[in-house]
């Protein structure tokens, strides 16, 4: 039998692989060496810098500060989303794609730019959140809503609304055949949005960089403002952490949700 | 008889998230394309009724900012070409592993690299290419460079095209998936029956056929590319001045608001007409419901 993959495309996407994720791999050999940065051939192991991360004040609150922004962001994000998805897809109105564009937006928009215009408008409108948790809280949302519509949107896309409505010929009350039918056959996309939504909030940088402020650092803020500087091991074990919750995430998802369908209309 | 139909979904459900987009979006972004409009004025946030383009002819004026915009667009095109040429054999061999197992567990990867954080992967990047980083380690250990002539990778116009390209990979390989696996498999043998050799069958067939993934995920590319400012800052070391490290300078150094909410609408207005084409493509191939 043939193969299907001409070689030398193979041999191209090893070597494409192999961009995309040896950075990764390097960062979490860098947070685990054992000399003060990483060499060819590499030194040792330790876990001398985990171990610094685990004492240095900055790295940890801006870990926790961020996490906690995450979950908090998750939250409305779900919530949001969810329903905006539900609308989408049961309702006719004819401009619900220009809606559906609008609130996937913010996702290809430069976050300096929604950043900074959220700053002025803190300012202006005297609202007293600009470098404060609340002011990213919701730069934040913008940003982590439209995986929510996107991943409960595919899930309602695969649902067979004549579930709902076998239901309701039984004589479920409308609310009653929602919850009990429809709610937990979306109830997977929507755990996986919720999941996407918190890493988007973990990871993001660009929208934070105009709201941050010394004491409210977000983790990839507090970890640019010391790359900028100087090569500090204790931000790859920083890293490495970050890098087991974003893995664990996706290996989440990917048991909530059929991965490959999800990709099926982004 | 009552018919029986679903839970009626009425606007309410939409409405909170409406809401919060006018408020937290539409108006701050309408906020900035006012200001720009507004005479310079150092340290001064407020939107006036003074209107006045001067900060339009200041920005066409200077070369140096003119500059910045053509070398943001260039940079974004060649990232997007670029990014295309690394992708596209990921892509092809993804979508032709119909291994489930194998098939997710690649998908996994790219999934994963593209929610983590970009400063993380940057710092890998900069281990790698710095001045004393691993590839220069190796080359001067090979004897191919002297040990104070490291090759410079980083911090010019060449260390911020390898950062971009590592930033967009995932996203224009999800956006080739789908349009390499929905190329019906006879198309390709097909061609080959008909005595084209396999190379020729891939050009002939399978590669115009992705013209469509091709495209949208260019523009994808693009308008994620003009916009960062993680990536110039760090694999630039701001040596290369790209709109959006402009902006930044511009308010958080000079507060000079208004001035650079005029290279923020720029950038903007640059990015969504991408965005724009991206989606009209999407909506003929989906038929209208992207």
């Amino acid at each position: 039998m043939e193969r299907k993959i001409p070689l030398p495309l193979l041999v191209l996407a090893v070597l494409g692989f192999a961009y995309m994720l040896l950075p990764i791999l390097i960062v979490v050999l860098a947070g685990l060496t054992s000399g003060e940065f990483l060499t060819f051939p590499p030194e040792g192991l330790s876990l001398r810098w985990v171990i610094a991360f685990l004492q240095s004040e900055k790295y940890l609150s801006a870990f926790f500060f961020s996490f906690r922004l995450a979950l908090m962001t998750m939250v409305v994000s779900t919530i949001l989303g969810t329903a905006a998805a539900l609308f989408l897809s049961r309702s006719r109105f004819v401009g619900r794609g220009a809606m559906r564009a609008f609130f996937l937006s913010p996702v290809v928009l430069p976050g300096v730019v929604v950043g900074f215009a959220l700053y002025a408008f803190y300012i202006s409108a005297g609202m007293g959140i600009s470098r404060t948790i609340w002011g990213l809280w919701i730069g934040h949302i913008l940003y982590s809503t439209p995986y929510v519509i996107g991943t409960v949107g595919a899930a309602l896309a695969t649902y067979d609304v004549s579930l709902e409505e076998a239901a309701r010929s039984l004589g479920a009350s409308p609310w009653r055949a929602f919850r009990k039918v429809t709610l937990p056959n979306i109830a997977q996309g929507i755990q996986a949005g919720s999941i996407f939504a918190f890493i988007v909030s973990f990871g993001q940088f660009e929208v934070s960089l105009f709201l941050s402020a010394p004491n409210s650092e977000p983790l990839p803020i507090a970890m640019y403002n010391s790359l900028r500087y100087k090569f500090d091991p204790s931000a790859a074990a920083a890293g490495i952490f970050a890098i087991t919750l974003v893995t664990a995430s996706v290996l989440l998802t990917n048991r909530l949700v059929n991965i490959r369908r999800l990709l099926d209309r982004q | 008889m009552g018919r029986a139909s679903p839970l009626r979904l009425n606007w309410l459900l939409v409405v909170p998230l409406i809401i919060f987009f006018v408020i937290f979006f539409v108006i701050p972004v309408g906020l900035i394309f006012a200001t720009s409009f507004n005479p310079q004025t150092i340290g001064q946030v407020s939107v006036t009724t003074d209107l006045t383009l001067d900060n339009y002819v200041r920005f066409f004026t200077r070369s140096s900012y003119l500059q910045a915009a053509g070398r943001s667009v260039m940079l974004a095109a060649i990232v997007s070409a670029v990014t295309l040429f690394v992708a596209y054999p990921m892509a092809f061999v993804i979508a032709k592993t119909e291994h489930p197992g194998r098939n997710t567990f690649l998908m996994i990867l790219v999934l994963a690299a593209m929610q983590l954080d970009m400063v993380i992967r940057l710092y890998g990047m900069m281990v790698i290419l710095g001045d004393n980083g691993l590839v220069n380690q190796m080359l001067i250990a090979l004897g191919l460079t002297g040990p104070d002539d490291p090759v410079q990778f980083m911090y010019n116009f060449l260390g911020v095209v390898l950062g971009l390209v590592q930033f967009s990979l995932p996203f224009m390989i999800l956006t080739l998936i789908g349009v390499i696996a929905g190329i019906d498999p006879s198309l390709e043998e097909a061609a080959r029956s008909l005595g084209a050799s396999r190379s020729r069958a891939f050009r002939r067939v399978i590669l115009p056929a992705s013209m469509p993934g091709i495209l949208s995920g260019s523009l994808l590319v693009f308008a994620l590319s003009i916009s960062s400012y993680i990536v110039p800052a760090l694999m630039g070391g701001f040596r290369v001045g790209v709109l959006p490290i402009h902006i930044f300078q511009q308010v958080a150094e000079g507060a000079r608001f208004q001035f650079g909410a005029t290279i923020a609408v720029i950038l903007f207005l640059i990015s969504a007409g991408a965005v724009a084409i991206y989606l009209h493509i999407g909506a003929r191939r989906s038929g209208g419901l992207a």
